[in-house]
């Protein structure tokens, strides 16, 4: 019994926390043992709701059945691709959990160690997640902010504040899916060659980054890649946005 | 469900011919139908399972207009979700009480900090049913079964569990009101959900 199972009661009961209800979903995509018990202690929870047994006024009946008149019905769940399915949200946490330091699962360790820190990388992005807000926040707040912007060959726009003062800049990225298999890579460019800002995550399209070292930067340019990045832009650069 | 008990003949026909009014579906055949878009079926399951929905909801919300609300939310997701139901994972009564419990549970979260909120629950009354007598005619037997299985609990297990289901709250919260220990509340919601369980015969059929 790992830690996170004995959260199995509580979890039947809705007794968790937002992040600790996460977790544990996770986990139970991994486990079939406990997906069952899950499962029966869930439906011995609904029985709860026997004594509570009370007729609500005819008129909601009313309004629900006028509802399902004019609500279309979603299809039966599709099986989903086994395990592999997870790589995408692992890649996301695994820049944060690096950052305070918890080891990071590589390609190939277990999922069992995985599931065990999985709650603590959990509150490590929560963690990350609130200083990256906080950076966001002193840059849009700077009084040296200057905000840039422009559109992106191939649908879609980019916008970019900056702070030299800060140091910081934050981009705000709203454009249609990269192509199957590429990501999206911001760069930097200081006059002499251009630095890898950033790499999106594979299916990351519509995002909000916080960038560092943005002081001498002489523009910003986005370009498409094979997911992980490249080393030099691809042509064509999709945005190439000015910051002096 | 509708070609239920049907001649073998049934199947091919283009006219589907309507159950007897009477016919004793099960929640999970009713749910099936509604998956396919049958609006008298759904009206049928909102009959047999809306009593404990709304009760359920509204004793956790101890307001009966927002418990309305959450259950018009929650009956309307059953339609449109209907063929997301997996019969393997439990029944369908107990996958819409899911639904509602947490919608009611996460309602209750959000506005965890109003004071409007204290003001209910502490002017709230005791439950009354809207229809007693409805209420005492169906699903007593039901009802003294689960109320005779707490009993049987340790009083810990028996309140971990009810803070926790009927009021919302996280098992921290339950520990900080008990008194307890983390780990000993989650051990005690386990372990009486599973006394809970096998008193109550739960099975789950996988």
């Amino acid at each position: 019994m790992t830690d996170i199972h004995t959260l199995a009661g509580a979890y039947a009961l809705d007794a968790l926390d937002e992040l600790e209800r996460a977790a544990f979903d996770r986990h139970l995509r991994e486990c079939a043992a406990c997906a069952t018990e899950v499962a029966e202690l869930r439906e011995a929870a609904a029985r709860l709701a026997d004594p509570t047994w009370s007729v609500p006024p005819p008129a909601l009946r009313d309004r629900v059945l006028a509802d399902i008149g004019r609500t279309r019905q979603v299809g039966p769940e599709l099986p989903r691709p086994a395990r592999r399915g997870a790589a995408p949200r692992w890649r996301r946490f695994a820049a944060a959990a690096a950052v305070v330091g918890l080891a990071t699962a590589g390609g190939a360790a277990g999922a069992f160690a995985w599931q065990q820190r999985e709650l603590r990388q959990e509150r490590a992005v929560l963690a990350a997640t609130r200083a990256e807000a906080a950076r966001m926040q002193a840059v849009m707040t700077a009084p040296d902010a200057r905000v840039h912007g422009g559109d992106l060959a191939g649908g879609g726009r980019i916008t970019v504040v900056v702070s030299a003062r800060e140091n910081l800049g934050v981009v705000v990225l709203a454009a249609p899916p990269a192509e199957a298999g590429k990501v999206y890579q911001y760069w930097m460019l200081d006059g002499a060659r251009p630095v890898s800002a950033a790499v999106l995550a594979s299916g990351e399209h519509h995002s909000t980054r916080v960038l560092a070292g943005v002081q001498g930067m002489e523009s910003f340019g986005v370009t498409v890649e094979p997911a992980g990045g490249s080393p030099t832009p691809s042509l064509p650069v999709r945005a190439g946005i000015p910051l002096v | 469900m509708t070609e239920s008990g049907g001649a073998p003949g049934g199947r091919g026909r283009l006219t589907p011919v309507a159950p007897p009014a009477a016919a004793p579906l099960t929640p999970e055949a009713l749910l099936a139908a509604v998956a396919r878009g049958d609006e008298a079926a759904f009206a049928r399951l909102y009959d047999a399972t809306v009593p404990r929905v709304y009760g359920l909801v509204r004793r956790v919300l101890r307001d009966p207009a927002q418990a309305e609300e959450v259950v018009q939310e929650v009956m309307l997701e059953v339609w449109r979700t209907a063929a997301r139901f997996e019969p393997a994972r439990g029944s369908a009564t107990g996958w819409i009480l899911t639904m509602a419990h947490r919608r009611a549970v996460d309602r209750v979260r959000a506005e965890e900090a109003s004071a409007a909120r204290v003001l209910r629950v502490a002017a709230a009354t005791v439950d009354v049913p809207y229809d007693d007598v409805v209420d005492r005619a169906t699903g007593r037997l039901e009802r003294q079964q689960v109320r005779h299985c707490l009993d049987a609990l340790t009083d810990l297990q028996r309140e971990a569990i009810t803070l926790a289901y009927y009021g919302g709250h996280t098992y921290r919260e339950v520990a900080a009101l008990l008194d307890a220990g983390l780990p000993s509340i989650k051990t005690r919601m386990r372990d009486g959900l599973i006394r809970l369980r096998d008193c109550l015969g739960v099975e789950v059929s996988r």
